[in-house]
This record gives structure tokens, C-alpha cells and sequence, in this order.
């Protein structure tokens, strides 16, 4: 949100602003290898920009390609080379560190402690020169998670398991974060306390972020921007721009009219 | 006092208390001389028989203490298990790494697995000799292949999360194979070779039995050829023992040291 009003105000009177963009799907299509030629996924020739420094969200019905669409942009899907994700300027050709996943579910190594499993983000990286312990410290807190730092995965609940996936991939301090329907296992007041977690991490962070959900209230509180998956070949039947502080009153009518448009693709 | 947890203490008591009777049951039938008891002497005679001997069994030259058999056949159980199950990782690890090393070794393993440990003894004396190699060779070809099939079985098993996680944090093919394969299969691996110990228990006695001049295998053949029931079933009273302390300690690592399951 920050630089996207910060490009607002920067913008020259002649030309119209641009925000920046993360990604940029340029004729995306993703087929499976299949024992035989191969099985087209609904994503044929897509395309799409996302931005940078904000939460996009994205919704559809199940196997609408929400979950490959996601892993393409990790790159961990290879797309056929008519196009691509546009990626720094290039087209993407396998997953980097700057791209963190977090899944809905195996997120953590069971054989580590809240503490251990953060500090994973850490191990690989030769060129961090911070202070490790201090950082899992600030990270664990940031995420309030200080007191459970010595407990091991079976003994959190599922939102501090998701709180500690989110801390792993956040010290990493990544680009872009994406998210496959992250909170789906929770219940209802732990999601809510988990959105406004996300939206607080994102706005200290300028994370980049991508989120899949099946959950309209998720997707449009977190959501700066909102788009509906749908189709075969899928296409985005919705793009709505939910930045206005208005959308984050579940009762207010913009969100109420938005609600209702998006439903009514959906089901 | 505190009162008696029955229900921890419940299954231990009665087992016990059931063991016990049948002992009692089995000295009984000694005392009145019943027929089977030749050949089965109860414990009250075949243990005083090896504490009168002072813990010597055999004859002259031939004879050993029985602590020697015992440490010569757990070493043998012990190391040919170890060496099993540390091969049957990197093997595991082989096929995992290069499509190239599972062509060239799954049909041999297929091939191998089936045959039984035993059948290696002739062999395995010809290469190896009387000594610990054959002994330790023989456990090892008994748990080897049941233990890579069950590696690869575990790594397949292993949630391809964890290695989408990884490999986005940045672990190479190797680190990820230390840091996130490895450990998400040990313990599996861990239970399978609990589940296979008897398997490597009985493949080291009959190598004992056939091949070798010690250990607590050759302590039941050395019973026959004397014609010393006492011994035989002093003998099998510490094979019996023996296996079940080894469970146990087995069973303590794995609930203990290698706990989680992915
Ligand atoms: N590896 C694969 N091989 C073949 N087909 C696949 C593969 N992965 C996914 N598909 C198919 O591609 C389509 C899109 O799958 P995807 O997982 O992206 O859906 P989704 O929108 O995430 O669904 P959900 O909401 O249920 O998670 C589905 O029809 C699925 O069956
Ligand atoms: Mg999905």
C-alpha cells in the first residue's frame, strides 16, 4: 500500500502511474507431464501483473488451477515456453530464495522446535551476516511465539504452526511470500487473529504477497486486491482493487456488494 | 503409600504372576518325574547345573564362559544390524540421488531379498572363515534388503512440502538430504529394524550353530553333542532373555531418541 501511494504521489503529470509489479504472467501456460504427451492444466496462455509490496488474493472454485498457478510463480512448475512469469525482468526458470512458499499444511519439520524450525531459514544462507539467535528472537516475537520457541510442532495448536511457518519464511526476509490457503485449517477467531498478523507483517515488511483461499471474508480483508479464478482455460472473472478501508468493515455495502459479486461466480 | 496404578501395573503383574506359574507348573512336573522332563529340565535343575560348572560351559579346552558367548553373539547381532541399517540409508540415499543407481541396482535387490539369510552360511564360511565376519555377513544380509526396501518405501512417503520448503530456503540436493530426508525417515527406518531384530536374531544362531565354536547359538549345538539337556535349555533361557532386553532397548530408542513421525 505504502509504495503504491508513494508512486501516486511521484507520478509525472503526463504520464499515468504505474505501481510496480512483482510478477507479470505473460501468456502463462502449464502443462502436466503425463505418462503418455501430457494433460493441459486450466492455465493456457494466461496473463496478469501483480504488484509489488502488497497482498494479492486469490480465489476460485477447487481445481480451478489457483494451487499450480501459485507453485508457478515459486517455480517449481515449469511452464511451457510460449511465455512465462515474468520475474526481475526475465522469465523465471526454477524457484529462488527470494520466493518463500507456506502451505496449508506440513510446514514444519516435526523433528525440530519452534526455535530449530525458524532457525532452518537461517542454515542455508552463507551470506546473512546478522546475528542468528537475535534474529530468531526478534522473528519469534514478532510473531508471538517468544514462549513457545522451546516446543515442538505436535504441541502447538494450528495457528502457532502457521505462525511459526510464517516466521521461518519471514526471516528470510523474502521478496515475495506465497501462500497456499495458509489459515484453512483454522477456526474462525484464529483467522481473524492470523489476518490482522499477516496484514501487520506485510505493512512492517513490504512483503510482497500471494494468497490462495476458498474463504471470501480471508480474501478480501487481507486482500489489497482481489481476483476470482474461474474456467477452463481459466481467466480472472474478477479484479477489484479492496485497498479502500471501507472493505475491511465486514458490514459496510462495498464489502456486502463485493461479497455478493464474488459469490456469485463461485457457487 | 501411594496407591497402585493397576493400570500401568496390571499387564507387568499378571505376565509375571502367569510366568511364575508356569514355572512352578514345570518344577512340579520334575519332581514327579514326568517323562517330558528329560529332555526339558526344569530351571531349578539346569541352573544349578550351570552354577555348580561355575558359569563354564563345554569341557576342558573347549569350554568358555558364558559371558563370552553372550558378548560374542550381541556383538555379532549388534554390529551386522548397525552395519545393515547404516548401509541400507546410503542406499536408499543412492537411489534417491541418481535415476542412473536405481536402474542399475533395484532388480539386484529384488533379486537378493528373497533369499534367505541362512542360505548365505556356505558362502559366506568360504569367503569369510570360522569367525565373527560370517556371523556378522549372515545378520546383515538378513535385514539388509527388508531395510532398503523399507528406506525407499519411507522416502517416498516423506511430504513433498518438506522438500518444496527446503529447497526454497536454499538446501542443496545434498543438505536436503541431510537436513530434511534423513531425518523424516529414521525413525520409520528405526521401527523397521525393531520389527526385523528377530529376523537378525535367529540369522546369528544358526550361523552359531553351523559355523561357529562360540556364542550362545553354539552353546545349544555344544548341549546336543554332549547329550546335556540342562544345557540346551540354559542355553534357550538366555537366547529368550537376551532377545528381550534387546526389544527393550530398542523399543526405548525409538519412543525416546527418534520420536517424531512425519
Ligand atoms: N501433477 C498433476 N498432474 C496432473 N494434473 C494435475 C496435477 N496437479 C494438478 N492437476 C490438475 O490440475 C487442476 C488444477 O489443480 P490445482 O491444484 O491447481 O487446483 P486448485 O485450484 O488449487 O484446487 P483446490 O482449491 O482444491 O486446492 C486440477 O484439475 C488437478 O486435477
Ligand atoms: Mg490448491
Amino acid at each position: 500500500m505504502n509504495s503504491l501511494s508513494a508512486s501516486h504521489q511521484m507520478a509525472q503529470p503526463i504520464e499515468v502511474a504505474q505501481p510496480r509489479k512483482v510478477f507479470e504472467l505473460d501468456h502463462l501456460t502449464v502443462n502436466f507431464a503425463a505418462r503418455k504427451g501430457v494433460i493441459p492444466s486450466p492455465l493456457q496462455s494466461l496473463n496478469l501483473k501483480i504488484e509489488a509490496g502488497r497482498i494479492t488474493t486469490i480465489l476460485g472454485r477447487s481445481g480451478c488451477g489457483k494451487s499450480t498457478l501459485l507453485r508457478t510463480l515459486g517455480g517449481f512448475v515449469q511452464p511451457e515456453d510460449t511465455g512465462g512469469v515474468v520475474y526481475k525482468q526475465r522469465f523465471m526458470d526454477g524457484p529462488t530464495p527470494e520466493i518463500v512458499m507456506i502451505f496449508q499444511e506440513n510446514n514444519l519439520f516435526p523433528w525440530l522446535t519452534v526455535e530449530g524450525n525458524v532457525k532452518f531459514g537461517l542454515r542455508f544462507r552463507k551470506d546473512d551476516t546478522r546475528d542468528k539467535a537475535q534474529a530468531v528472537k526478534d522473528i519469534l516475537e514478532s510473531v508471538g511465539l517468544t514462549d513457545a520457541a522451546k516446543q515442538y510442532p505436535h504441541e502447538l495448536s494450528g495457528g502457532m504452526k502457521q505462525r511459526t511457518a510464517i516466521a521461518r519464511a519471514l526471516i528470510t526476509r523474502p521478496r515475495v511470500l506465497l501462500l497456499d490457503e495458509p489459515f484453512s485449517a483454522l477456526d474462525i477467531s484464529l483467522k481473524r487473529h492470523m489476518h490482522a498478523l499477516i496484514r501487520e507483517l506485510q505493512e512492517n515488511t513490504g512483503t510482497s504477497m500471494v494468497m490462495v483461499t476458498h474463504d471470501v471474508e480471508e480474501a478480501i480483508t487481507v486482500g489489497d486486491r482481489v481476483l476470482v479464478m474461474g474456467g477452463n482455460p481459466a481467466a480472472f472473472l474478477i479484479d477489484e482493487n479492496t485497498t479502500d478501508p471501507a472493505m475491511l468493515d465486514r458490514y459496510s455495502s462495498n464489502y456486502l456488494k463485493l461479497q455478493k459479486k464474488v459469490e456469485s461466480v463461485i457457487y | 503409600m501411594k496407591a497402585i496404578d493397576w493400570e500401568r501395573a496390571g499387564p507387568w503383574v499378571v505376565g509375571t504372576l502367569f510366568f511364575c506359574l508356569i514355572i512352578v507348573l514345570w518344577e512340579a512336573a520334575g519332581r514327579s518325574d514326568l517323562p517330558f522332563t528329560t529332555v526339558m529340565p526344569p530351571p531349578s535343575e539346569f541352573l544349578s547345573m550351570v552354577v555348580e560348572s561355575g558359569f563354564r560351559v563345554g569341557l576342558g579346552s573347549q569350554a568358555a564362559s558364558l559371558d563370552e558367548a553372550v558378548i560374542a553373539t550381541f556383538g555379532r547381532v549388534f554390529a551386522g544390524m548397525a552395519l545393515a541399517f547404516i548401509a541400507a540409508l546410503i542406499t536408499g540415499m543412492l537411489i534417491g540421488l541418481s535415476r542412473f543407481v536405481t536402474w542399475c541396482i533395484s532388480p539386484l535387490l529384488f533379486v537378493l531379498a528373497p533369499i534367505a539369510p541362512i542360505a548365505w552360511i556356505p558362502l559366506a564360511i568360504v569367503v569369510f572363515g570360522i569367525n565373527n565376519g560370517t556371523a556378522v555377513f549372515i545378520v546383515f544380509m538378513g535385514v539388509y534388503f527388508i531395510l532398503t526396501i523399507g528406506t525407499l518405501a519411507e522416502i517416498r512417503r516423506v511430504p513433498e512440502e518438506y522438500l518444496t520448503v527446503s529447497g526454497n530456503l536454499g538446501a542443496s540436493k545434498w543438505q536436503r538430504w541431510v537436513w530434511v530426508i534423513l531425518p523424516s525417515i529414521l525413525p520409520g527406518v528405526f521401527t523397521l529394524l525393531r520389527t526385523n531384530f528377530i529376523a537378525a536374531w535367529m540369522a546369528v544362531l544358526v550361523a552359531e550353530m553351523v559355523g561357529m565354536r562360540d556364542g550362545l547359538g553354539a552353546i545349544i549345538m555344544m548341549g546336543r553333542n554332549l547329550f546335556n539337556n540342562e544345557l540346551i535349555m540354559f542355553g534357550m533361557l538366555i537366547i529368550g532373555v537376551s532377545g528381550f532386553l534387546v526389544d527393550r532397548i530398542l523399543a526405548f530408542i525409538g519412543k525416546r531418541i527418534l520420536w517424531w513421525r512425519v
